[in-house]
C-alpha cells in the first residue's frame, strides 16, 4: 500500500530533501525534531513537526523506541530514516514492522548481515564479487614469503587477533615479508598472546568507487552508475563525482555487475550503495562494504541519471516495484558534489557552529543546492557540521569543474567558517584537474602543501 | 537568582510581553528591571540566563519563548501558522509550568482505572510522581520538581505529548 503519511526520522538537509520528495508524491509529512531543531527548514516545510526530546541525539534522534512511538502516535504509515543516526540499525525496521509502519529501507536481517564485516565479505564472495586478495592465517616467516609472493607486493601484515594499528607492517618484497613477520608476530604475541598474522594486498594509491543500487526486495536490482569519492579527509568524503572518469568501460561494467549480483543475492530492497576500492595501477577493484541506506552523495547519481532516488525509495517502500528497467536508466554527462561544512580549515577543520548572517548561494543551469540553511539560520553545535551540498552537472568532467568553480566563487556565506574556499583549491589543483588523485591525496598532497605554505 | 518568577511586573505583564514578542518577529529580547530579568528568544541555542534551570526541570513562566515556540499543529495544517503560546492562558498567575521531558504518551494514573497521581488542587512535594510518559511500553515517571499545589492540568490523559509540552501548572509553596 502506498504510503499516505511519512515520518522523517532525521534532520538537516536530508530531512528537507525527503519532505520535498514526499510532497511531490502527495504524501503527508511529519518530521521528527529535537529541541534544538524546532525551527528547522524541514520542520517548517513539513505538514507537522513533533519534538522528540532534548538536543542530545541520544535522547532524540538516536532513540529508536522514541522515534517509532512518535511515528505511530502521529498516525504515520511510513518511516524514512535518512542517513546516519538510526538508518542502519536493524531495530528500527523491526519496531516499524511490529507497529504496522512501512520502513523505507531493507529488511532488518539484510541490514544486520551487511553491517557485519565478516558476513558481508562472505556474501560478497558467494556472489562472485572480488575481495582484496589476502590470507587469514600466516603462522611462520616462510608462510609470509610464500603468501606475499602469491598475493603480490606491497602487502599489509597485521595481527589476526586484534584491531587497530598494533602489529601492523607493510612489506614490499619477500625479504621484507619475512622480516616483517618476525616483527609483527612478536608485537602480536605481546599484545594479544597470539602471533598469528593476517595478510592482504596493500593498495597505496586507491580510489574509492561505489555503485548506486535500487532493489525491489525480490531479487530485482537496477544500478544508477558509479561514483568516485576519492577526495577524503580522515575517511570522510568531501567531493564526490559521477561517473568515475578514471575507470575504463570494461571494468565499469564488471563493477556494476558485481554490485547488482551481490544485492540481488540477498533480495536487497530499496536504495543501497556497494563500495569498492579501485586499484588504478593494477586495474582491479575489491569489495569494501554495502551501505544499506540512501547516501549523502546520492545527488550526483541523480544528476547523471535524471532520476529521483528518494521518490523511488518512497514508492518501493509503499509496495511498488522498480519504476525503471536497467535499459531505461540513461546516464549522461558528469556531476560533481561538494560537501559544504561549517568548519574552519585553517584551524584543523574545527567545527564552526553559529548563526549565518549572510547566505547567498549560486544558481543557474546545471547547479543544484541541497541545503537546509538560510540567512539568519542557526547551526547548532550538537550535530554534524554539513550545511549543504553544492552539485553541478555538465557535459564533461572539465566543464563540470569549471561550472563548479564559478558556482563556488558565487557562493557567499558569512557568520561562520566554511569549506567553500578549500573546495575551490581542491578542484583547481593540477592533480584534481588531471584526475590523478587517490583517497589519501587530500591529506598527503594538498593539505600538506597548504601547511608548507603557511609555515 | 535573577530569573525568579517576578512579583512585579506581574505574570500578566510577562504574558503580554511574550505575545507582543511572538508577533513582532524580533529574534531576542533581553529585559532587566531592578531584580527582574527576562530573556525571550526564538533561538533554541540562545544563551540562557545565568542560573536558569536546564530543561527538563520545571521552568518558571518567563521561560525563553524558544522552549515552547513550536506547538504541535494538526497534520495537514499549515505548519507556518503562528503557534499558540505553549504557556496556555489557563495557567494562573504565579504558576510554574511542568513540561514533558521527551515525547511520549501522557498518563495521569499509574495504571488504567487507577486514581490519578494528582488532581487539581492537590498538594505535591518535589519528589512526588505526578504522571507517566510512555514510550513503547517503557513508562517513565515525571516528578513535580518542587513543592506546591497543582492548579491546572494542561495535557490530555492518554494523548501524545511532545518534548517541552506543558503538562501541569503548579503554584509553589
Amino acid at each position: 500500500m502506498a504510503i499516505k503519511r511519512l515520518f522523517i526520522a532525521n534532520r538537516g538537509e536530508i530531512a528537507l530533501r525527503i519532505v520535498r520528495a514526499a510532497q511531490t508524491l502527495d504524501i503527508e509529512t511529519v518530521v521528527a525534531v529535537s529541541d534544538a531543531d524546532r525551527d528547522s527548514a524541514a520542520a517548517r516545510q513539513a505538514d507537522r513537526a513533533v519534538v522528540l526530546g532534548p538536543a542530545q541525539a541520544a535522547k532524540s534522534y538516536l532513540d529508536p523506541r522514541l522515534v517509532v512511538h512518535a511515528a505511530k502516535a502521529s498516525g504515520c504509515d511510513g518511516l524514512h530514516p535518512g542517513y546516519g543516526f538510526l538508518s542502519e540499525r536493524a531495530i528500527l525496521p523491526t519496531l516499524c514492522a511490529a507497529n504496522g509502519i512501512a520502513f523505507v529501507g531493507p529488511e532488518p536481517d539484510v541490514i544486520d548481515g551487511l553491517g557485519d564485516k565478516i558476513q558481508a565479505r562472505a556474501m560478497a564472495r558467494a556472489a562472485g564479487v572480488p575481495l582484496v586478495p589476502g590470507c587469514d592465517e600466516v603462522k611462520t616467516a616462510a608462510d609470509a614469503r610464500r603468501e606475499g609472493d602469491r598475493i603480490g607486493y606491497p602487502v599489509l601484515l597485521k595481527a589476526a587477533a586484534g584491531g587497530g594499528g598494533r602489529g601492523m607492517v607493510i612489506a614490499n618484497n619477500g625479504d621484507e615479508a619475512e622480516a616483517g613477520f618476525h616483527r609483527a608476530s612478536a608485537e602480536a604475541v605481546a599484545a594479544f598472546g597470539d602471533g598469528t598474522l593476517f595478510m592482504e594486498r596493500f593498495v597505496p594509491e586507491a580510489r574509492h568507487v561505489e555503485v548506486q543500487l535500487m532493489g525491489d526486495g525480490k531479487g530485482g536490482v537496477v544500478h544508477f552508475g558509479e561514483r568516485d569519492c576519492s577526495v577524503q579527509r580522515r575517511y570522510q568524503k568531501l567531493i564526490e563525482e559521477a561517473p568515475c572518469a578514471a575507470m575504463p568501460d570494461h571494468l565499469r561494467q564488471q563493477l556494476h555487475q558485481s554490485a547488482c549480483a551481490l544485492a540481488a543475492s540477498v533480495n536487497y530492497r530499496n536504495a543501497g550503495t556497494c563500495e569498492f576500492l579501485f586499484d588504478v595501477k593494477r586495474q582491479e577493484f575489491y569489495f569494501i562494504e554495502v551501505n544499506a541506506r540512501i547516501q549523502v552523495e546520492h545527488p550526483v547519481s541523480e544528476m547523471i541519471a535524471g532520476f529521483d532516488l528518494v521518490q523511488e525509495q518512497l514508492r518501493i517502500a509503499g509496495g511498488a516495484g522498480l519504476s525503471v528497467t536497467q535499459d531505461q536508466v540513461k546516464l549522461s554527462g558528469h556531476a560533481i558534489e561538494c560537501r559544504i561544512n561549517a568548519e574552519d580549515t585553517a584551524r584543523d577543520f574545527m567545527p564552526s557552529p553559529g548563526r549565518i548572517t549572510r547566505w547567498s548561494p549560486p544558481a543557474g543551469e546545471g547547479i543544484r543546492l541541497d541545503s537546509h540553511m538560510s540567512e539568519g539560520a542557526m547551526i547548532p553545535p550538537y550535530y554534524d557540521s554539513m550545511i549543504g551540498k553544492l552539485i553541478v552537472h555538465a557535459e564533461t568532467r572539465e566543464a563540470a569543474i569549471d561550472r563548479l568553480d564559478a558556482a563556488l566563487a558565487d557562493f557567499t556565506v558569512e557568520g561562520i567558517a566554511t569549506t567553500i574556499g578549500l573546495h575551490r583549491e581542491i578542484i583547481n589543483h593540477a592533480d584534481f584537474r588531471a584526475n590523478r588523485i587517490h583517497t589519501r591525496w587530500l591529506e598527503q598532497v594538498l593539505l600538506a602543501e597548504r601547511k608548507g605554505a603557511a609555515a | 537568582m535573577t530569573h525568579k518568577p517576578p512579583v512585579d511586573p506581574s505574570v500578566d505583564h510577562v504574558r503580554v510581553l511574550i505575545e507582543e514578542f511572538t508577533r513582532s518577529g524580533i529574534a531576542t529580547l533581553h529585559l532587566r528591571a531592578g531584580s527582574f530579568e527576562l530573556l525571550l528568544s526564538n533561538d533554541p541555542a540562545a544563551p540562557t540566563l545565568a542560573g536558569a534551570p536546564a530543561a527538563p526541570a520545571p521552568v518558571a513562566v518567563p521561560v525563553p519563548v524558544a522552549a515552547a515556540a513550536v506547538a504541535p499543529a494538526p497534520v495537514a495544517a499549515p505548519a507556518a501558522s503562528p503557534a499558540p503560546a505553549a504557556v496556555s492562558s489557563s495557567v494562573p498567575d504565579g504558576a510554574v509550568v511542568i513540561t514533558a521531558p521527551n515525547l511520549g504518551t501522557f498518563y495521569r494514573a499509574p495504571k488504567p482505572g487507577a486514581a490519578a497521581y494528582v488532581e487539581i488542587g492537590g498538594k505535591v512535594g518535589p519528589d512526588d510522581e505526578i504522571c507517566l510518559i510512555e514510550v513503547m511500553k517503557l513508562f517513565t515517571a515525571v516528578k513535580a520538581g518542587q513543592a506546591g499545589t497543582i492548579v491546572a492540568v494542561l495535557a490530555e490523559d492518554g494523548a501524545m505529548v511532545e518534548a517541552g509540552q506543558p503538562l501541569f501548572a503548579l503554584v509553589a509553596d
